[in-house]
């Protein structure tokens, strides 16, 4: 019994400890961060045994990404003040400066989101179906599509806002 | 008819409708125009969220090994069946004798003589026939030898034993001893133990009742009751080792000064201590699959080594080997490994540091494994 279940969880463990660490680094913006997160949420799993590791996995990771989101908060007002100020002085590569910028209009525009439309897209992309995705977030399961349709359309508006804002911020 | 809502446009997109709602969607979509050009909006509206969403993606790493943490693996019954020898230890417990023999390579396997007892204990009771020369010489020799050694082992068996019985225990223990050498060996096993019923006429039956043990043992032995997970195995000429007590990564790491190989992706059951006589060692026992369980032992040279053992407490022995020229110093470094032909397993030395892994698969399987080694990261 014990073992049926470490052998799922295993099994659950190679099939979607990547995507809940995508999960969580859209909400921490920290990888090594996320990986921690993700490998503690997989280890309460192997505690509690869940019935549906998959999502109940999602739920506490969620969980955590909030805590570290309330107790991160105060700190990082002023300290992204001070990498503002900071990153004008070095000079990155072209390349590694340009990935950074998409990731930080990516993130800009993800933070747009409502809290519930943001949250029903990263489950969605990190591999959740429309009932795992209601199970989670307390929506009817036909109110998911609709949800989607929306946050999608305000990710992608809210991206090529932030895009023309730069240009003419540099233009 | 109505149109197709946002909603629903999307779920059949993402696949999530069900069969007949989709007919409906797609039927709908057949005779309006509208819908069409909106289904292929949407399309690739999904498609740039998607494509938007993957540029906030942490870089890729490798899947770190799942490590169910203090999951205790069962007790198996692998473990008995695949140590042949525990018979032999088994015969040695139940006539309450331990001894130790050194071979031509100097090192020899540690009998057990209490299921509990680190072969370390057993380091001072090195018998004099573990000499190379020694064990050539054996024929001739047994009987003067023998005089001396068996009220000397009595003197050590901790339960009181008449001297027939241990005449014929020690013949017996040299027998056990010889069990994995050469088959050329057996033939001065029955001789010995031929010398050894002439010895002693009030064991005749019971000498030739072990000799018809002795001689049926060696490759497949019956499964021995072994006490849980303090058992010995074979580990390819290093000799023995123990399997200790579960420990965890860190202890591992400081114990082999590296990180321990493991076959990569495989869930790891448990690391144990290995308990060898001149190795620090390490067990990683892992199950590639649901049925099978195999056992990485990562070896490496103890910083604390012996590089001689000298034979005490038989001095009319060694007066004897000495006069026959006979080395009394034992080489201790075994630098190279030769797997031992008839068993399934693989090993390998870089440096000192050498990996094993012993499992129920063939032999190409458990090199293909083998291939896969990589250090263990956290």
């Amino acid at each position: 019994m014990s073992d049926v279940s470490a052998d799922s969880l295993a099994e659950i463990y190679r099939t979607t400890y990547r995507a809940l660490v995508r999960f969580l680094y859209r909400k921490v913006w920290d990888a090594e961060r996320a990986e921690d997160l993700a490998q503690e949420a997989f280890a309460r799993a192997v505690v509690h045994k869940p019935e549906n590791a998959r999502g109940w996995l999602f739920i506490v990771a969620a969980n955590m990404a909030r805590d570290e989101a309330r107790r991160a908060a105060r700190e990082r007002r002023h300290l992204t003040l001070l990498t503002a100020e900071s990153r004008e002085g070095a000079p990155a590569s072209d390349e590694v400066f340009q990935a950074e910028q998409e990731r930080a209009q990516m993130r800009a525009a993800l933070e747009q989101l409502t809290p519930r439309d943001r949250e029903v897209l990263l489950l969605w992309d990190a591999g959740l179906s429309y009932s795992e995705i209601a199970a989670h977030t307390g929506l009817a399961q036909g109110a998911v599509g609709t949800t989607l349709a929306r946050a999608r359309r305000r990710l992608v508006e809210a991206h090529e806002a932030g895009e023309k804002g730069e240009h003419v911020a540099r233009g | 008819m109505s149109h197709v809502d946002d909603g629903t446009l999307h779920a059949y997109l993402d696949g999530e409708l069900s069969p007949p709602e989709a007919q409906g969607v797609e039927a709908h979509v057949a005779q309006c125009p509208a819908c069409r050009e909106r289904l292929e909006e949407e399309r690739a509206l999904i498609a740039r969220a998607t494509e938007l969403l993957a540029q906030a993606a942490p870089p890729e790493r490798d899947l770190p090994p799942f490590r169910p943490g203090d999951i205790q693996p069962p007790v198996r019954l692998w473990w008995q069946v695949r140590l042949p020898l525990a018979w032999a230890a088994t015969i040695a417990l139940a006539l309450g004798i331990g001894t130790y023999v050194g071979d031509h390579n100097g090192m020899r396997p540690a009998l057990e003589q209490t299921p509990t007892a680190p072969p370390t204990e057993f380091a001072d009771q090195l018998a004099p026939n573990a000499l190379p020369s020694a064990i050539a010489r054996t024929r001739d020799t047994e009987a003067a030898l023998k005089r001396q050694r068996a009220p000397e082992r009595r003197g050590r068996a901790s339960q009181p034993a008449a001297p027939p019985d241990s005449v014929a225990a020690a013949e017996e223990k040299r027998k056990e001893e010889r069990i994995p050498q050469a088959s050329a060996d057996s033939i001065a096993i029955r001789e010995s133990n031929a010398l050894a019923v002439r010895e002693s006429p009030p064991m005749v039956a019971g000498g030739q009742h072990m000799a018809a043990k002795a001689a049926a043992p060696a490759p497949p032995l019956p499964p021995a009751p072994t006490p849980g997970r303090l058992g010995m195995m074979r580990v390819g000429d290093h000799g023995y080792a123990l399997k200790g007590g579960l420990i965890g990564v860190d202890s591992a790491r400081a114990l082999l000064g590296r990180d321990p190989l493991v076959v990569p992706d495989a869930p790891i059951l448990g690391i144990y201590r290995a308990r060898m006589v001149g190795y620090s060692g390490v067990i990683v026992e892992q199950a590639p699959d649901s049925s099978t369980v195999i056992e990485v032992i990562n070896a490496r040279p103890a910083s604390l080594q012996l590089d001689a053992i000298v034979v005490t407490g038989a001095a009319e022995a060694r007066a004897d080997s000495e006069r026959r020229g006979a080395p009394t110093q034992i080489d201790r470094r075994v630098d190279t490994l030769a797997p031992a032909a008839g068993r399934q397993k693989t090993d390998s030395t870089v440096s000192g540091f050498s990996v094993e892994i012993i499992g129920p698969l063939s032999a190409d399987s458990l090199a293909a494994l083998r291939r896969l080694l990589r250090p263990l990261r956290p």
